[in-house]
């Protein structure tokens, strides 16, 4: 090392060095393999470029991202993308923060149940859009079949409906996702002072305003951390969508992802997928970026700092 | 909290059972169907008694090499794993104890090429591989996998080493040691609890990932994934013998799920704060 390098003589240039070398791999990886195809893909949204035509190729300048406002199937894409996510991590967050609330108290019990429930979430998404895909068929699934005898929903199928599929996907990424809400906010619950909830018990609070006034502004940092992760999944949601409804029926179920991959690697249509990821990229960065706000915000409300 | 009562606790453990049933029994459904004879798994009405059988597993055997597939999965997840632990640890480390300002934003950027969705550079990506003729290796998908689990350990592992004060291996510098023994012998063994639950994310995500490799590998190389989703779009393929595949492709990670509990357990919450 001593021959490629110059020994720097101080230790704290030595330090620096070395932190830096530690770093750098990993750097100039991400920069090699991320960065620059991203950066690719910035060049390509601007043209009208698609792998079986290649002769074709011509700039187009915006045209691929004025397309993707104007057309009508990818604005339902949008729509249909924003409406599964606000919901299904809205409703992990309440079915989540019940079953936190429920697992707190610390036994062997709980910890066995958290165990078992992670389960959903570990498991390949592909085979939990299999296992609904089943259920749910209205002739002779599990579910579908009892469902539809009931006279609930319609006699197609929840998935094979237009105007059921999303909210069921909606359920279908609650079932796989809750647990991990369940267990984020669990970790927020068990890093709370004992003393302060311990004080509200003295004071002869009730269980409702102990969790009103204490636990809720008390857990505001872990909920938004735990939303934004989720956010940021529940964007890019693919698997399950794509083995199970594959988008349809008619682009009811189309989302971003579902998008992009079906105009990039099956129509090759590489320009117009490129910008369908860059928004895809932008809404992201945009939602992040808002959380992230409202999260410093309440620190500084909460902790004042 | 100790003066909770008996009825309490149990109504409480109810609510929580039958929730975590809700969640277990469509896996139980999917495993169960693996056992059943063919004409037994969707009847009119369903029902919920089957005679067990393993034929299932002999068509799932006999249909696709199911050997490989698991090897291919095996390779990528392993790969990708240990390459994203080559690289992200020591760049978790750096940023955690360097003192330049930057090293926090740089620990986010980390945090935001995780978040990317995958189309945005898989296409760019995708044609590069074909150029350089590594599509449909194995290599190809470990290569993309790598960048982004890499990112995310570098992210963990900035706060796990954050959290660790410094001053065991400031006692080691000034005992003669050297910045990488310092680095090896001092701060890698206390957070071996740390670098298991990377390791253990890194195996999820390869395992469970099939859009990458779906397009990024071929026949020969496919992973177990991609496999199931080939098998369901089959004509002539039963729900059973996909169930009896998709015991290969949940069971190790289910069970690798459960023995570890505990670095999971830490790990989603060290993500988070």
């Amino acid at each position: 090392m001593n021959a490629v390098l110059p020994m720097p003589h101080r230790f704290s240039d030595r330090r620096r060095l070395f932190l830096f070398l530690m770093a750098a791999p990993a750097v100039v990886y991400v920069a090699a393999i991320g960065l620059w195809p991203l950066s690719q893909g910035i060049w390509y949204s601007f043209y009208r470029y698609n792998l079986l035509r290649p002769a074709r190729t011509r700039f187009v300048g915006l045209q691929n991202y004025v397309d993707i406002f104007t057309d009508e199937a990818t604005r339902t894409a949008i729509l249909n993308t924003f409406q599964f996510t606000i919901f299904s991590v809205g409703l992990q967050l309440i079915f989540g923060f019940c079953l936190a609330l429920l697992l707190w108290r610390d036994s062997r019990f709980n910890r066995a149940v958290l165990a078992f429930l992670l389960v959903p979430s570990t498991i390949t998404p592909l085979v939990v859009g299999l296992i609904f895909k089943a259920l749910l068929g209205a002739d002779y699934g599990m579910i579908g079949y009892f469902l539809s005898e009931a006279g609930i929903g319609p006699r197609t199928g929840l998935l094979t409906d237009a105007s059921t599929a999303l909210w069921v996907l909606i359920l279908i990424d609650c079932w796989e996702w809750t647990p991990l809400m369940t267990l984020i906010l669990l970790a927020g619950l068990k890093a709370l002072p004992a003393d302060l909830l311990e004080a509200g018990t003295v004071d002869g609070a009730t269980a409702w305003q102990r969790f009103r006034l204490l636990v809720l502004p008390l857990m505001l940092p872990s909920i938004f951390l735990a939303l934004t992760l989720r956010t940021m999944d529940a964007f890019r949601v693919f698997d399950s969508v794509f083995v199970t409804t594959g988008g349809g029926p008619n682009d009811a179920t189309n989302t971003l992802m579902m998008l992009g991959v079906k105009e990039g690697l099956q129509f090759f249509n590489v320009g117009y997928a490129s910008a369908v990821g860059n928004v895809t990229l932008l809404f992201i960065a945009l939602i992040a970026t808002v959380l992230l706000l409202v999260v410093r915000r309440a620190d500084v409300r909460i902790n004042g700092r | 909290m100790s003066r909770v009562s008996r009825r309490r606790i149990l109504a409480e453990r109810t609510v929580v059972l039958v929730a975590t049933l809700l969640f277990l029994l469509p896996v139980c459904w999917l495993i169960a169907t693996a056992y059943k004879p063919s004409n037994q798994i969707f009847t009119v009405p369903p029902r919920l008694t089957f005679e067990p059988t393993l034929d299932q597993f002999r068509q799932a055997l006999a249909l696709f090499d199911v050997v490989s597939l698991v090897r291919s999965s095996l390779v990528i997840s392993l790969g990708t794993t240990l390459l994203s632990l080559l690289l992200g640890v020591p760049s978790g480390y750096a940023l955690a104890r360097s003192k330049a300002r930057f090293a926090t934003g740089f620990a986010y950027f980390f945090l935001a090429i995780r978040m990317i969705p995958a189309i945005a550079a898989l296409i760019p990506f995708y044609l590069l591989m074909r150029d350089i003729g590594l599509l449909g290796s194995w290599w190809a998908v470990i290569v993309f996998n790598t960048m982004l689990n890499c990112a995310f350990v570098t992210w963990m592992m900035f706060s796990y080493f954050k959290s660790l004060p410094p001053d065991m291996e400031e006692a080691a510098l000034t005992d003669g040691c050297t910045l990488i023994g310092a680095f090896l012998r001092v701060a890698l063994p206390s957070v071996r609890s740390g670098i298991i639950a990377c390791a253990l994310f890194c195996m999820m995500f390869s395992w469970n990932d099939f859009l990458h490799p779906m397009f990024l590998t071929t026949l020969d190389s496919k992973p177990i994934s991609v496999a199931l989703l080939t098998a369901y779009g089959t004509k002539d393929i039963t729900w059973g013998t996909l169930g009896a595949l998709a015991h290969f492709s949940t069971i190790p990670i289910v069970l690798m799920a459960l023995f570890m509990n505990r670095y999971f357990v830490q790990g989603a919450t060290n993500g988070v704060q």
